[in-house]
C-alpha cells in the first residue's frame, strides 16, 4: 500500500512515542529505581516512622523548625539542658548544673564523659562554639530569631567543664532559652548550614536518600543509656490518610501528625499537644475597637458544643492562650460561659451608643490550620451572627494568611476576627505574650501602655514571682483587654503499632525522642 | 540537516526565553520568603539581614539580571529551604517523574489501541458500549479520589500492594494505575473514533476483497492510519505528565518534579522553582527536537513537512 500523508504522520508519531518511551526507559536505571528500602518488611531492630514532610535540613540551629527539630533534637544532637514537657522543669543533659553568677551572667557545669559521634570530645569550648554559631553568626539560624531576638550572647569556656554565658540585660530564663541550642563540634561550618550534622545524641545519620527516606543508626559511643532500637528509618507522606494507611498496613511503626478522621483507628493515640485555638480581634478597627463587641463574641461562642460535636475527648475548653504546664498558666481562670442573651445585650448596648455593629466582620481562617478548621469556622460564623453581628467567612492559604497574622497587618479589609492556633513549646509565657499581647507585638493588633508595663515587668521576674505575674496578665487580658476569644486547648494524634511502646507528651508534635521508644511486651 | 536542526533550536529558543523571564516574574508574585523562613517574632533587623543574605533587597531588575546571568552560567542558586544547589534538586527529581510518565504513557497507548480497536470492529455492539462506558468513566474519575480508594482497597483491605513509596516494583503499581486511567480513557475514545473511520475507507474494502485476514486488515491497514490522531493526543497527555503528576506524586510520596515545584511555590523557594521549571521546559524542547530529528533521519520525505511542523510550546502548568 502506498504511503498516504496520514500514514506518514502515523510513522512520525510512532517514532515520537518510541523516542519518548526509550528516553524514559533509559533513565529507569537511575533515580527512584535505585531506591532500596524496607517498606513492607519486618520492623525488627528498626523503628519505622512516617512524617508529614521531609526535613528540609537537619541543621541543628534550625531545630526550632518542627520539620527539622522532630528528627534532629535529642536524637542526633543535644542541648545543655532540656525542659521536661510534662512537669515544665529544666533537666540536666550535657550540663549537670547551672546557676546565675551575676546580674547578666550564668555559669554551667558540663559533663566530662561525652564525645561526639565522630569521636571528638565534648568540652566547654564546643558548647561556647555552638552558642556563638547559633546566636551570633551570620548564618541566620531560625533558633536565633525564635528564642534570642537581636541580642547577642558572650559564651566563654572557663575550662573544659565550665561555661559562662553573658547577656546584654538580665535574663532570668536564659537556661530555658539555651535548651533550644543544640551542641555541635567545633569542626562544624560557621559560614554554611550543615544538612547532616554531627552531635552527641543517641543516634547519628547513616544515610539520607533525598526525597525517599532517612536512616539514623544508634551511636554506640553514646554517653547515656543505649536506646532500644538499633536504627530508625524515616519516610514522609503529605496526606494523613496515607500515613494512617501505612501504619495499619504494617509498613511503619509510627505515624506522626494524624487527624481524628485519618483512619488509624485503635492505633491512634491522642495527646495534649500544647496548641491553643483562639479568635484574635483587630481591636483597632470598628466595631471590634469596642470592648463590648469583643465581649459579646466571647459570650456568643458555644465552646462546649463545638468541642463535643467535632472533637474527641481530651480537647479542652480554653480560658487563656497557654495550656497547663507552661509557666504563667492561670488555673483559676474560667472560660467564658455561653450566654447568647448576654451577647445580644452587649451588641445592642454598643449599637445604642453609636458603635457601627452592623459593619461586616471578616472571620479569617487558614486552610488545614488544624483538623476540622472549616467546620469550626462555619460554626463560629453562625454563632457570631446569632449575637447580632454581620460576619463573612474567608478561608485562606498559608501565604495569604500571613498578611492577617503578622505585622504589618492588612488595613483595607475592615474588621478582622482571625482564627489562630498558638503553640508555646518553650514552656514560658513570655514567648506567648511578647508576640500576642504587647502593643507592637508581631501578632498583636493592639494594647495599652499599662498592659505593656505589666508585660515588661513580668519578663524580668523569676521563679514564683514570674509565674504569678503572668497569671495576672492572662486574667487582665480576659477582663480589660479582650483581644482574644480563646476556644480550645487541642490534642494531637500519633499512630503507634502494637509492637511499639511509647507514651506521647506535649512536645511529641515537635520533638520525637527515639530513645523513648521500646518494643512492646 | 544542520539547517534543519538550527531552525528547530532557534524556534525553541524564543519560548524558552519567555519561560525564563515568566517564571522569575510569577515566582515573585507569591510573596516575600522572609515571612515563611523567619520565626513569626523575628525582628525587622533579622528580616533585613535575611533579605540581604539572599539578594532579595536588590531592586527587581538587578535580581533579574543576576538570575539571567546565573542561568547562562547554569547556576540557579541555592535552595532557601534545604541549602542545596537548586539545579541538583531539580535534576534529581526530574528522572523520577519521567520514568513514571514514560511507563504510564506506554501502557496507556498499548491498552487504548487494543480496547479502542476491539470496540471499533462492531460500532454500537456490546464491546463498543462496554468500552465506551469504561473509557468515559476512566477519563472522568478524579485522580485524588482514585488514589485514596486504590490504597484502601489494594493496600489496606487486600494487602496486595504497598500503600506508597518507591521501595519496590510493587510500589509502582498504584501510582501508575492512578495516572493511567485518564489517558487511557481519552485515548480509547480517540482510537475507537479513528478506527471506525479507517475501517470504512475504500482501501480496507479492497484489502478484504483481496482476501486479507481480519487481523491483518486491522493491524496492518486500519490501525496504521488510525495511529496518528491517537498518538498526537498521547503526546499532549505525556507532556502533561512530564510537567509533573502533582497529585499522584504527593499522595504516593513519589519524589518527582511536580511535587518539587508545588513545594517550592508554597515555600517561596524561588531558586528551586526556577530551576525545576527550566529543567522541565528544556527537556520538552529537547524531546521535540530529538523527535523531529528522528523523523528526518528515518524518512527523508517528511523533512520538509517536519520543518514546517507547528511547534507546540508547553510551559509547566505550575509556573
Amino acid at each position: 500500500m502506498s504511503s498516504s500523508p496520514l500514514t506518514r504522520r502515523g510513522s512520525k508519531a510512532l517514532v515520537g512515542a518510541a523516542a519518548a518511551a526509550g528516553f524514559a526507559l533509559l533513565l529507569s536505571g537511575c533515580g527512584v529505581a535505585n531506591s532500596g528500602g524496607s517498606t513492607g518488611g519486618a520492623a525488627g531492630d528498626t523503628l519505622r516512622i512516617v512524617l508529614p514532610q521531609e526535613p528540609p535540613t537537619l541543621e541543628p540551629c534550625e531545630g526550632s523548625l518542627t520539620a527539622t527539630g522532630i528528627v534532629t533534637r535529642s536524637n542526633i544532637t543535644e542541648p545543655l539542658v532540656e525542659r521536661n514537657p510534662t512537669s515544665g522543669e529544666l533537666e540536666a543533659l550535657l550540663a549537670t548544673e547551672w546557676e546565675a553568677t551575676g546580674e547578666n551572667q550564668w555559669t554551667f557545669t558540663l559533663r566530662d564523659d561525652v564525645t561526639f559521634s565522630d569521636g571528638t570530645p565534648f568540652t566547654a569550648a564546643s558548647a561556647a562554639f555552638s552558642i556563638d554559631r547559633a546566636v551570633n553568626s551570620d548564618l541566620g539560624c531560625n533558633v536565633e530569631g525564635y528564642v534570642f531576638g537581636d541580642d547577642d550572647l558572650v559564651a566563654t569556656a572557663v575550662d573544659d567543664t565550665t561555661l559562662t554565658v553573658e547577656t546584654v540585660r538580665p535574663d532570668p530564663i536564659l537556661p530555658l532559652r539555651l535548651s533550644f541550642v543544640e551542641i555541635v563540634p567545633e569542626s562544624t561550618s560557621v559560614t554554611e548550614k550543615v544538612r547532616e550534622p554531627i552531635g552527641t545524641g543517641p543516634y547519628s545519620v547513616a544515610s539520607w536518600e533525598t526525597g525517599t527516606k532517612l536512616t539514623l543508626d544508634r551511636n554506640d559511643d553514646y554517653w547515656g543509656d543505649a536506646p532500644a532500637y538499633a536504627s530508625a528509618e524515616y519516610q514522609w507522606r503529605t496526606e494523613g490518610t496515607v500515613r494512617a494507611a501505612m501504619l495499619t498496613s504494617n509498613e511503619v511503626d509510627v505515624a506522626v501528625g494524624l487527624g481524628p478522621d485519618d483512619g488509624a483507628g485503635e492505633l491512634g493515640v491522642d495527646y495534649a499537644n500544647n496548641e491553643t485555638v483562639a479568635l484574635r480581634f483587630s481591636g483597632d478597627i470598628a466595631p471590634l475597637d469596642d470592648i463590648r463587641v469583643r465581649q459579646a463574641i466571647n459570650y456568643a461562642i458555644d465552646r462546649d458544643g463545638i468541642l463535643g460535636s467535632l472533637y474527641s475527648d481530651g480537647t479542652n475548653v480554653a480560658a487563656q492562650l497557654i495550656p497547663t504546664g507552661v509557666v504563667g498558666f492561670n488555673d483559676s481562670l474560667e472560660p467564658w460561659e455561653f450566654d447568647l442573651d448576654a451577647a445580644k445585650a452587649l451588641v445592642d448596648e454598643a449599637r445604642a451608643d453609636g458603635v457601627p455593629v452592623d459593619t461586616e466582620i471578616t472571620l479569617v481562617a487558614r486552610n488545614s490550620l488544624f483538623p476540622k478548621v472549616t467546620e469550626v469556622s462555619q460554626v463560629l460564623q453562625e454563632q457570631l451572627s446569632q449575637a447580632g453581628l454581620t460576619v463573612k467567612l474567608s478561608m485562606v492559604d498559608t501565604s495569604q494568611s500571613l498578611q492577617y497574622q503578622l505585622r504589618p497587618f492588612v488595613l483595607d479589609e475592615g474588621p478582622i476576627a482571625l482564627l489562630v492556633q498558638h503553640g508555646n513549646q518553650a514552656g514560658d509565657a513570655q514567648f506567648t505574650v511578647d508576640q500576642y499581647m504587647t502593643t507592637d507585638g508581631a501578632q498583636s493588633t493592639f494594647g495599652t501602655p499599662e498592659f505593656d508595663t505589666m508585660l515588661a515587668d513580668a519578663g524580668l521576674k523569676s521563679g514564683d514571682e514570674r509565674a504569678a505575674a503572668y497569671e495576672e496578665i492572662f486574667a487582665y487580658q480576659n477582663e480589660e483587654i479582650v483581644q482574644f476569644a480563646t476556644i480550645a486547648h487541642m490534642v494531637g494524634q500519633i499512630g503507634l503499632a502494637t509492637t511499639v511502646d511509647y507514651t506521647p507528651d506535649a512536645a511529641t508534635g515537635d520533638e520525637i525522642r527515639l530513645a523513648d521508644f521500646v518494643p512492646a511486651g | 540537516m544542520w539547517t534543519f536542526l538550527r531552525r528547530r533550536i532557534v524556534s525553541s529558543a524564543v519560548p524558552l526565553v519567555v519561560v525564563v523571564l515568566g517564571v522569575f516574574a510569577l515566582a515573585r508574585l507569591t510573596g516575600n520568603p522572609a515571612s515563611l523562613y523567619l520565626p513569626l517574632n523575628a525582628t525587622q533587623q533579622m528580616r533585613d539581614d535575611f533579605a540581604a543574605r539572599n539578594g532579595l533587597d536588590d531592586p527587581l531588575w538587578i535580581q533579574m539580571a543576576n538570575y539571567i546571568g546565573g542561568v547562562l552560567r547554569l547556576d540557579f542558586g541555592t535552595s532557601l529551604r534545604t541549602g542545596e544547589d537548586a539545579a541538583t534538586m531539580a535534576l534529581r527529581a526530574f528522572p523520577a517523574t519521567l520514568q513514571l510518565a514514560g511507563v504510564t504513557m506506554l501502557l496507556a497507548v498499548v491498552l487504548a489501541v487494543i480496547v479502542g480497536s476491539w470496540a471499533a470492529l462492531k460500532p454500537n455492539g456490546l464491546a463498543d458500549r462496554v468500552s465506551s462506558f469504561i473509557s468515559m468513566a476512566a477519563a472522568s474519575i478524579p485522580d485524588f479520589w482514585l488514589a485514596i480508594v486504590g490504597i484502601f482497597v489494594f493496600a489496606i483491605t487486600l494487602g496486595w500492594l504497598p500503600t506508597s513509596g518507591v521501595a519496590s516494583g510493587a510500589s509502582w503499581v498504584l501510582p501508575i494505575a492512578t495516572l493511567l486511567l485518564r489517558p487511557f480513557g481519552v485515548l480509547v475514545q480517540i482510537v475507537r473514533g479513528a478506527m471506525v473511520s479507517s475501517l470504512s475507507e475504500p482501501y480496507i474494502k479492497l484489502a478484504r476483497s483481496k482476501g486479507a485476514s481480519e487481523t491483518r486488515v486491522v493491524s496492518r491497514h486500519a490501525l496504521r492510519n488510525a495511529a496518528a490522531p491517537a498518538l498526537t493526543v498521547a503526546g499532549d497527555l505525556a507532556v502533561g505528565l512530564i510537567n509533573g503528576a502533582v497529585v499522584v506524586e504527593t499522595i504516593f510520596g513519589w519524589p518527582g518534579i511536580g511535587k518539587l515545584m508545588i513545594d517550592s511555590i508554597l515555600q517561596r523557594d524561588f531558586a528551586v522553582l526556577q530551576a525545576a521549571v527550566l529543567v522541565t521546559a528544556v527537556s520538552i524542547f529537547t524531546l521535540n527536537i530529538v523527535i523531529d530529528l528522528l523523523y528526518a533521519l528515518l524518512d527523508a520525505r517528511v523533512r520538509p513537512a517536519g520543518s514546517m511542523r507547528k511547534r507546540r510550546v508547553h510551559v509547566p502548568a505550575t509556573a
